[in-house]
Order: C-alpha cells, then sequence, then structure tokens
C-alpha cells in the first residue's frame, strides 16, 4: 500500500486489462463507434472525455456487454479481458458482468434496504456460505465506498432513501461488493453536488488499488483530477488516447486541443 | 375599470387591468369547467338514481314475512302404518303435509281466538307458502322422532302475503287478484297482532337455492353464489397464471418482430371481443368439442378465463413496461441473470399493477352474463353443487344470471329480489375492489 502513495500519479503496472482492436457500434443503420481500439491498463483509471454523443458511454456498455439489452445494437470488432474474447460465443454475459461491475450515471439503489442492495450481488452469485460472511462482505464494501460510518446503524433502511451523493456511493458499494476485476462508471458524479463528486473522486482514486477503472466524464477537471490515462472521443472516433497529463498538456491532435480548451463540445 | 383604458393589442397596459385576449382565455378555461364539472354531475346524478332504485327496490328482498305455528304431526297422515318405516313414509307426499299445516293453523286461530271472517281451510292454508309443507316433510323425514309430537314451524308466508307486509300488496289490489282476497289480509293482519305472523331478516335469500316461479318468497341466491365463487376460483387460477407468464414472455423475452406485432394486434382486439362470442365459442369448444357437462362452472369458468386474459395481459404488461429502466440496468449491471433480474426487481415492482389488473378482470367476469346464458347456466338449478374439485362438474347458476332470471319471472315479488341480488352482486365487487386496494398497499414501495 505504502509504495502505492510514492508513485502517486503514475501507472502502477503496465499490464494491460482490456484491449479493444478495430471495434464498431452501430444501432440499426447508425454507425455509433468507428474503428476505436484501445488498451486499457490494470489497477489504473482511464478516463473517456468527449463532447455529448461522441459514443464514450457506448464503448463503456460494450466492455460489459450491456449493450446486448439492446435489440438494434450491433458490435464488431474484438474486445478482450485478460485476453479472453468477451463476445465469444462461449461467453456468458451474466459471468462477464460479474467480473466487470458498472456504476451508472444516475443512482439507482433497488428499492430494498441498504444491506440488501450490498448483498444482492454476492448473493446470486454464491460467493459466500454463511450470514456471516455476507456481513463481512457488505461491511468491507460500504467501508470501501466510504458510505459505512454514515449508514452502519441503519442497514435496514431503504437505499432509496439516502441522499444522491450517499445513494450513488451505494451503488459503488454494491458494484464492488461482487468482487469485480473492471469497474465501469458512466459519469458517476453528473447527478451529484460537488462536495458528494469530491467523496466519489477520493473513492475512484482509491478503488484502482484493486480494479482496473474506467470511468465516463463530461468534466475535464475530473478527467485529470483522477485518471491517469485519457481517451478522446469524438463523432464515434477514438481521436486520441495517451497519459492524461500528456492529454492534457501537449495534446497531439487539433481536435482533442480544440475540446479541452472549450472551443469544441 | 376606467383607468387608462389601453388600446387592445401589445399596446403599454396596465397589470390590474386584464387585456381582451386575457379575457376570453379566461372565459374560455371557465366554461371548460363548467362542462367538466357538469359531465361529472351527471354521470354523479345517475349514479345516485340507480344506487338509490336498487337499493329502494332491493332492500326488501333480505326481510320475509315469516309464520311460526304449532304444528301437530299426525301420525294417521305421515305414517298410517306407524312403525317409522322411511321408505313408507317417504311415500306420502306434500300434499298429506299441506293437511296437516291446515289443521294445525286451523287449531292456532281457535286457540288464540282469532277471527276468519268465515274463510275456508283452503284459504287459510294459502297463508302458507307453498314451499312450507315440503319444509315440514323434510323436517319430520329427518327426525321421525317429531310423528305425533307438536312442533313450531318457522316458515315462509305465501308471496302475496309477504308482498302486503312490505306494502307491495295493498287491499285495494287484493280485490282485483285471484290469488288472493282482502279476508285474508285481514286475517293476517290479525295473526300479526296475535305474533303468529313476524316480518324477520331472511339468511336463505343468500345462502338457501332459487325457488319455482309460484314461490317467489322461497327463492335464494345460494347455488348462483357458490357457482360465482368456483367460476372465480377458476378463473384465478388459470387467468394469472397464464396471463403474467404470457405478458412476462412477451414484455421482456419475445424478439421484436412481424409476428410478435401480430399476436400484440390481436390480444388488444381480443378485450375487446363482445362477450358472446366467447360463450359461443366456449359451447363450441367446452361443450361441444371437449363434452364438458353443461351448466356447470368449468365451462363457465373457462369461458370467463378466456374473456379475462387479455385485460390481464394488457395490465400486466403496462406494470412490467412502467418499472424504471434504471432497476434492469441496475440488476444487470452487478451480474444478475435476464430472469433473476425479473424475479427478485422487475416483477415485485409491478406487482401492484398486475394485482390491479387482476382484480379488474375477476371483477368484469364475475359481472358477466351472456357467454353464460350460451353454455347452459341459466337453467333452473335448485341443487348445490358438490365441494370442488367435483363441484366444477355440478350444475350451478351464477349471480348476473340469477338476476337475469329472477327479472324474467312474472311474480311482482320477483322484482325486490332481483334488486337483492343486485344488491349482493355490488357487496361482491365492493369487496373485491377492496382487497385490490389492500393488496396494492401491502405490495407498493413506499421508499
Amino acid at each position: 500500500m505504502n509504495d502505492m502513495h510514492l508513485i502517486n500519479r503514475g501507472v502502477d503496472m503496465n499490464e494491460t486489462k482490456i484491449s479493444a482492436r478495430n471495434v464498431q457500434v452501430y444501432y440499426g443503420t447508425t454507425h455509433a463507434i468507428k474503428d476505436v481500439s484501445v488498451e486499457i491498463l490494470d489497477h489504473a483509471v482511464t478516463a473517456f472525455i468527449g463532447p455529448s454523443g461522441c459514443g464514450k458511454s457506448t464503448f463503456l456498455r460494450c466492455l460489459n456487454r450491456m449493450n446486448d439489452t439492446i435489440d438494434t445494437c450491433r458490435v464488431e470488432g474484438e474486445i478482450t479481458l485478460d485476453q479472453e474474447d468477451i463476445y465469444d460465443k462461449r461467453v456468458d454475459p451474466v459471468q462477464l458482468r460479474a467480473k466487470v461491475g458498472m456504476v451508472f450515471q444516475k443512482p439507482n439503489p433497488f428499492p430494498k434496504s441498504i444491506y440488501d442492495n450490498v448483498a444482492y450481488g454476492p448473493k446470486i452469485h454464491g460467493m459466500t456460505r454463511n450470514k456471516a460472511e455476507l456481513d463481512d462482505i457488505v461491511e468491507s464494501a460500504l467501508r470501501r465506498a466510504a458510505l459505512w460510518g454514515e449508514v452502519k446503524d441503519r442497514l435496514a433502511a431503504p437505499g432509496t432513501g439516502l441522499s444522491g451523493g450517499q445513494q450513488q456511493r451505494l451503488c459503488i458499494a454494491r458494484a464492488v461488493a461482487t468482487a469485480p476485476e473492471v469497474l465501469l462508471m458512466d459519469e458517476p458524479c453528473s447527478a451529484l453536488d460537488p462536495i458528494a463528486t469530491a467523496q466519489v473522486e477520493e473513492l475512484i482514486d482509491e478503488l484502482r488499488t484493486n480494479f482496473s477503472v474506467v470511468i465516463v466524464t463530461h468534466s475535464m477537471q475530473q478527467a485529470a483530477r483522477v485518471s491517469q490515462k485519457t481517451a478522446f472521443f469524438h463523432l464515434g472516433h477514438l481521436v486520441e488516447y495517451g497519459d492524461t497529463s500528456q492529454i492534457f498538456t501537449k495534446p497531439v491532435d487539433p481536435r482533442t486541443e480544440s475540446y479541452i480548451t472549450g472551443r469544441i463540445g | 375599470m376606467s383607468m387608462t383604458d389601453p388600446a387592445p393589442g401589445r399596446a403599454r397596459a396596465s397589470l390590474f387591468a386584464q387585456d381582451i385576449r386575457t379575457k376570453k382565455r379566461n372565459a374560455a378555461e371557465a366554461r371548460f369547467r363548467m362542462y367538466g364539472m357538469g359531465a361529472v354531475g351527471i354521470g354523479l346524478i345517475l349514479l345516485v338514481f340507480l344506487m338509490v332504485s336498487i337499493l329502494s327496490n332491493g332492500a326488501s328482498a333480505f326481510r320475509q314475512t315469516f309464520l311460526e305455528i304449532p304444528i301437530y304431526v299426525d301420525q294417521a297422515v305421515v305414517d298410517p302404518a306407524g312403525n317409522r318405516d322411511l321408505a313408507a313414509m317417504k311415500k306420502v307426499t306434500t300434499i298429506g303435509y299441506g293437511r296437516i299445516l291446515g289443521a294445525s293453523i286451523m287449531a292456532a286461530l281457535a286457540d288464540k281466538g282469532i277471527e276468519t271472517e268465515g274463510l275456508s281451510e283452503r284459504d287459510i292454508t294459502a297463508i302458507f307458502s307453498k314451499e312450507a309443507a315440503a319444509q315440514l316433510r323434510n323436517r319430520v323425514l329427518a327426525d321421525t322422532t317429531l310423528v305425533g309430537q307438536t312442533t313450531v314451524l318457522r316458515t315462509f308466508a305465501s308471496g302475496r302475503i309477504d308482498g302486503y307486509f312490505k306494502g307491495r300488496v295493498t287491499m285495494a289490489s287484493a280485490e282485483r287478484d285471484s290469488n288472493i282476497s282482502p279476508q285474508q289480509l285481514r286475517l293476517a293482519d290479525r295473526m300479526r297482532d296475535a305474533g303468529l305472523i313476524s316480518v324477520a331478516f331472511n339468511i336463505d335469500f343468500i345462502l338457501g337455492p332459487d325457488a319455482s316461479e309460484l314461490r317467489p318468497e322461497a327463492a335464494g341466491l345460494g347455488v348462483a353464489i357458490l357457482g360465482s365463487v368456483y367460476m372465480m376460483i377458476i378463473v384465478l387460477a388459470l387467468a394469472l397464471p397464464i396471463g403474467v407468464a404470457s405478458s412476462i414472455y412477451l414484455e421482456e423475452f419475445a424478439p421484436k418482430n412481424r409476428f410478435t406485432d401480430l399476436i400484440e394486434v390481436n390480444i388488444a382486439n381480443l378485450a375487446a371481443v363482445p362477450s358472446i362470442v366467447f360463450g359461443i365459442l366456449g359451447l363450441a369448444v367446452f361443450i361441444n368439442y371437449a363434452g364438458l357437462p353443461q351448466s356447470s362452472p368449468v365451462v363457465g369458468g373457462l369461458v370467463l378465463t378466456l374473456m379475462t386474459l387479455p385485460t390481464i395481459i394488457i395490465a400486466t404488461r403496462a406494470a412490467l413496461k412502467a418499472v424504471p429502466p434504471s432497476i434492469r440496468d441496475a440488476a444487470l449491471g452487478v451480474g444478475a441473470s435476464k430472469m433473476q433480474t425479473i424475479l427478485h426487481h422487475v416483477l415485485p415492482l409491478a406487482m401492484p399493477g398486475i394485482l390491479t389488473g387482476t382484480i379488474i378482470g375477476l371483477a368484469q367476469a364475475l359481472g358477466e352474463t351472456a357467454p353464460l346464458l350460451l353454455i347452459g347456466m341459466v337453467a333452473f338449478v335448485r341443487e348445490f353443487p358438490a365441494a370442488p374439485p367435483e363441484g366444477f362438474l355440478d350444475p350451478a347458476s351464477a349471480l348476473p344470471v340469477q338476476v337475469y332470471n329472477f327479472t324474467q319471472r312474472a311474480d311482482p315479488a320477483f322484482v325486490e329480489r332481483a334488486s337483492g341480488a343486485i344488491i349482493v352482486l355490488l357487496a361482491f365487487l365492493l369487496i373485491m375492489n377492496i382487497i385490490a386496494v389492500v393488496l396494492r398497499r401491502r405490495f407498493e414501495r413506499r421508499w
């Protein structure tokens, strides 16, 4: 843990977790993602930035096959997780999603108790043998999500009764509880106030010690604050991908520069 | 309004004075409100009129005029051999028991010293319902120790006497009526004063079986209520699982193509098919083809299931659609399978809507008459169906059909019974609606 802090802003290990090659996504006849190739590193936060409608959320949802639920959506190309093609016929998307967790734009806790929200994933994946183990998982997930202190006395209270920021942290705890290897976050702070946003960002920074985190964000400051790698999407193309410090200080592509300086987007 | 009097249009005007356009808009709004209130008012007035007329006509059906007469069960009539042999006693018909009733009422009148104005024993016995002799016979055959004893029989007065105490029959109408005379009515008055006749709540109207055209006073709803309950059990047991399963499949699993579109249109249209068509279908398929017995709750239940299915499917699909997609995303996002997502998250949230739709469908089915007429439930059924499951195959009636039957009969005493049956039907609907509200409250997540 200690040496992590020494190289705080750097990428800890240059190990590729997810690799996408020549990915095309179509919604019916609309070509939404055009030939995107990207390597997402383990134990790092990768930020996807870009103007609205540029395809960054669509691409994110390809990484855990959430796009499967949309009938008209078609994905081509190759996406591998630990060198295994996730679009292979043998892959059950349910197993994939247990490995690749997701946090959504709008906090969406289940209309159940706080405890049940967090315990749901471990329960359906049969991760525990008894109640005590489940209690441990719930507690550690809530601690990880920096929510334990606020809710430990009211675990039976409804999850939807929490404030917006707490709800989002609950959703993060829910995603963390299933022990995923990758955590996808689709604009997790867009519905939160600055204080809650700061809490979630701090959390994201901590989470990368265990996970590979991919975050979609509209806020360039947020991308700069939390990520080690940044990918800039524009009109379905991956325009530029590199170290966050490089993208924000010495962008190669003129479109990237225009976007981060506020001229397009 | 005599301030600055602004010119029409967008001239500079005071906020305190309404310009012409604003006045017009406000007037239009006021008119619309009036129309709305008028429409609601007309509906309410009609509803109140309906309820008042049904209640005022039907309330009296729950009260009945009873005779309470000590009866001497004469062994010479009911058991001439004197050996209490049931087979032999059963040979004595109600005519014999009618003679016992006549003798007993004459004795009772003499005992109380009631003036009979020269009425014959036959005319006096006519104060009894035609049901009374059968009632006495059943009682004696069930308990032969009564033979030779005196027992107090509480039985219905005839329909005309009952009508007299409820105000339906008057002295003037009795003058013109061949079935009753003013002397009989005056005798009934004196008998009431002597405590031999009383008007009381009649549980047999709700629990008893139907009776023939000639004895409206004995007609009850028991068989019809039981038949309706049996049919509702069948409808619930079939329509709810089939409806919910097909809705879940169509809404969550079925591919969206021409074929499923066709199914969807068909379901929507089925909900609008006239109910009598379902009756013909039931007659053709369940009775003629499958050979199920006529007039049986199982056939009625199957026909009503077909009618209720579209309602349940449409309500269930609407309820499933109303579950926010974010909940599905959340469940799928933590690695739940489609089935787990539906069973653990979508279905519980859709439950209030599904239950409401189901109970609305059941309420519709409960009040449905036309298809039941075609499958023979309009028949006159006096025997109670057996307990389920065999009872599902026995002949039975149904509440709305019973209402229809009562309205078809000539005796004016059936008017109050038809209205009374409607009150019972409405009470059942009310109970079902209350259950719907309670279940909704229960399942609704208030967080």
